[in-house]
């Protein structure tokens, strides 16, 4: 048996018995609320680690190497902190062949276990029969055989995902043009609550329509003008709000609408239902027919969806392109060097921030702040020739 | 048909250093006039840099800049691979994979770019890339290609055997290129020996590398490169230790690093990585704690354009004698095992027994 094979077996582990299991996940946005109830509802505990702070950071940065990027970091300090409360099951997705993201499973494994913690690392292939996989991972860890918890669980969990994508779209809609400061702010707290408490599957289809008919509540001035605004980049950066330092909510209140396109509900039904009953063209498949001009292969990460989703925006009348990766990230490199290209020849103004351990919050702002004032100003100029 | 190329320019850089022998072989075969680049200079980092953003990795910008001198240099076809993947998902770093469409987008002059794809996750293997390369070139007849594709795996094969056996680099690739082929019999004891983990883009580029193979002769240290280890040999070692070959040019890094940190000929072992580079990132620090349990030196040094020679030069003396101390200390003690204290006391009076009888008699 050579390395490879007997790696694969690494990636179940089976050394804590089903009914001990507590089992944790890196964090990234608010993937923990439908992972939750998927995972209750098989019947499994679950430990929530604490959203990702400067203390998260400093705790990924002690343990991992110089040279790799940000989220490794954070999600090293998220499994550090699980295991601290109690955790002794960790779960996470790998994606092979796509960039440096294939080797955080294994690195973290033999970090921590040189670190002498005692727990069982559970990885499933975002790749290849996908589905299969992924239950396969989730039956390792439940051994739960009732096939009507399976459905249940999936179906709230995708409930969920749906629901808080809703409302993190209206969120950025009703933002910039609400009359009260605050409103809507609160309306999507009030409502990631509402979707965290719920637990049938019959109140988690209803939760959709009910998020869109209490945001329309909020009083709003329908005839501002407001620049539109795409955020793109990196995966993890772009969902993590630590992360990007809430920039959706600091675009937002300079009276920008935000519009991002990778959500994570969207990718995971494009990633997770088989081909035969998925019939609208994905994000991806959109991404390399508009970016074709610019780029003719795929390289890994999502620079296609970079540079797709910039050629998209600005012929679709959007105002600016904001793009973010992490320092050092290979894919969104290859990005960066295309991307003022593309804002030439298709008349849209681009703007790159990189992101790291050490970035600090004022001149990030100024920054978002020149470029907004310049998109607004392009906007101005627009209306009023 | 007629030719549409007659000229094809090849930057000195990324792939140029580990497949020239066969790009040399497949195109004066089709008969194409191969025009290099110059080598690396300053000037080449610094015209690169110009186009590039500032994230980018050194090799990357060195590979522009060489692209830039074969414009000026009047060229009308250059050859920009883009080597997406060697196996089933064994990919490369995305800077290698997207240098085709790194520089379409950066540079605005005209020119031909010749840009085939290799990539085995997708099923297009090393003759699809072959025959991409000769198709765009305008040569179609497919008796020619794998006549070309054949002479160009002649010229690679007698390079590689060359360097196996201890030729180095740059004489090795110069025999290959005028079919001659020679082979080194005596192996040169030196005091040090060291092995030199890093891609060959990095490492045989004088400029990028600072000289760092004829800095470490001149102290006299002999040093093992990826060359001089076979293909098959870097993948046992790499699956003797206990790992997973996940990048396309790991077994230059983790192999080279493996097989000799394994078979014990070296006294330590040198990373050379360009600063920010990802995959060499994973690679290094897998090698250092294998290094780390073994007891085995290793120093890690990173370069981008801004590296002193002096800060380099520093380092390598101080790390060439930490190692010689280190051996001389391991030879001494060696020294003092040999002596062994005998346990029988009576022999000594034995032997007075011997002499005195002796003496009697």
């Amino acid at each position: 048996m050579n390395t490879a094979e007997k790696l694969e077996k690494t990636k179940m582990e089976n050394t804590i018995p089903t009914k001990d299991r507590i089992i944790a996940w890196p964090r990234m946005g608010r993937i923990d609320i439908p992972l939750k109830a998927l995972l209750v509802s098989l019947g499994a505990k679950v430990v929530i680690p604490p959203p990702n702070s400067n203390e998260a950071l400093e705790i990924g940065v002690r343990n991992s190497i110089e040279g790799i990027c940000l989220p490794y970091k954070l999600n090293l300090a998220n499994y550090i902190m699980a295991l601290e409360k109690g955790a002794n099951t960790l779960m996470m997705f790998q994606a092979p062949g796509s960039c440096r993201l294939g080797n955080y499973t294994k690195m973290a494994q033999k970090t921590l276990k040189s670190m002498g913690y005692k727990f069982d690392m559970v990885i499933f292939d975002m790749y290849k029969s996908k589905m299969k996989q992924t239950l396969q991972a989730f039956w390792h860890v439940t051994h739960c055989i009732n096939p009507w918890r399976y459905y249940k669980g999936f179906s709230l969990g995708f409930n969920k995902f749906f629901a808080i994508d809703t409302a993190e779209r209206l969120l950025f809609y009703t933002r910039p043009r609400e009359l009260h400061k605050g409103d809507a702010e609160k309306c999507y707290e009030k409502w990631l609550k509402i979707t965290d408490e719920t637990n049938s599957v019959w109140k988690a289809k209803k939760l959709k329509k009910q998020i869109i008919n209490d945001f329309k509540k909020i009083p709003i001035d329908k005839n501002k003008k407001v620049p539109i605004i795409y955020l793109i980049g990196e995966f993890f950066v772009l969902l993590d709000p630590y992360t990007n330092q809430n920039i959706e909510k600091e675009l937002g209140e300079m009276g920008v609408e935000v519009q991002r396109q990778i959500m994570f509900g969207d990718w995971l039904e494009h990633v997770l239902k088989p081909s035969i009953f998925y019939h609208k063209e994905s994000h991806r498949e959109r991404s390399v027919r508009y970016a074709e001009k610019y780029m003719k292969r795929a390289i890994g990460g999502e620079c296609i969806e970079t540079v797709g989703d910039t050629v998209y925006a600005a012929r679709n009348g959007v105002d600016g392109i904001i793009h973010i990766s992490p320092f050092s990230c290979m894919p969104e490199i290859v990005a960066q060097n295309i991307l003022p290209k593309v804002s030439k020849e298709e008349d849209i103004p681009v703007m790159s921030l990189v992101l790291d351990e050490q970035t600090g919050k004022a001149g990030y702002i100024t920054r978002i702040e020149a470029f907004i004032d310049l998109v607004k100003r392009k906007k101005l100029r627009k209306i009023n020739n | 048909m007629d030719k549409k190329f007659t000229k094809i320019g090849i930057p000195r850089a990324i792939s140029y250093y580990n497949n020239y022998p066969f790009y040399y072989g497949f195109f004066t075969s089709l008969g194409i006039e191969i025009i290099l680049s110059d080598k690396t200079t300053t000037k080449t980092i610094n015209e690169g840099t110009k186009y590039v953003v500032s994230d980018t990795c050194l090799p990357i910008k060195v590979f522009t800049g060489h692209v830039i001198n074969l414009i000026n240099k009047g060229c009308e076809a250059i050859f920009i691979p883009s080597i997406q993947s060697t196996g089933y998902k064994i990919n490369n770093c995305s800077k290698i994979r997207g240098l085709p469409e790194i520089i379409r987008n950066v540079i605005d002059k005209p020119f031909t770019m010749i840009e085939p794809t290799l990539d085995k996750t997708e099923n297009i293997n090393f003759k699809d890339f072959c025959t991409q390369t000769a198709n765009a070139l305008g040569i179609t007849d497919k008796q020619e290609i794998k006549k070309a594709i054949n002479n160009g795996w002649k010229v690679y094969n007698s390079f590689i055997e060359m360097t196996k056996s201890g030729v180095s680099y740059t004489e090795a690739l110069e025999n290959a290129i005028n079919g001659k082929f020679i082979k080194k019999t005596v192996d040169i004891v030196k005091p040090l020996s060291v092995a030199i983990m890093a891609h060959g883009y990095n490492l045989f580029d004088d400029r990028i590398s600072l000289n760092l193979i004829k800095k470490l002769e001149k102290m006299d240290v002999k040093v093992y490169t990826s060359v001089n280890v076979s293909r098959e040999d870097s993948l046992k070692a790499i699956d003797n230790i206990g790992e997973v070959q996940y990048w396309a040019n790991e077994l230059e890094l983790t192999g080279t690093a493996a097989y000799y940190l394994l078979n014990e000929k070296v006294d330590g072992i040198i990373a050379l990585s360009a600063f920010g580079c990802g995959p060499d990132s994973l690679m290094v620090d897998e090698i250092a704690y294998h290094c780390k349990e073994a007891g085995m030196p290793l120093i890690h040094l990173t370069i981008d354009e801004h590296t002193g020679e002096a800060g380099f030069i520093t380092r390598l003396e101080a790390f060439t004698d930490m190692l010689l101390r280190k051996k001389r200390s391991i030879l001494t003690k060696k020294s003092e095992k040999t002596k062994e204290y005998i346990q029988n006391k009576n022999i000594v009076e034995i032997k007075k027994e011997k002499i005195l009888t002796s003496s009697i008699k």
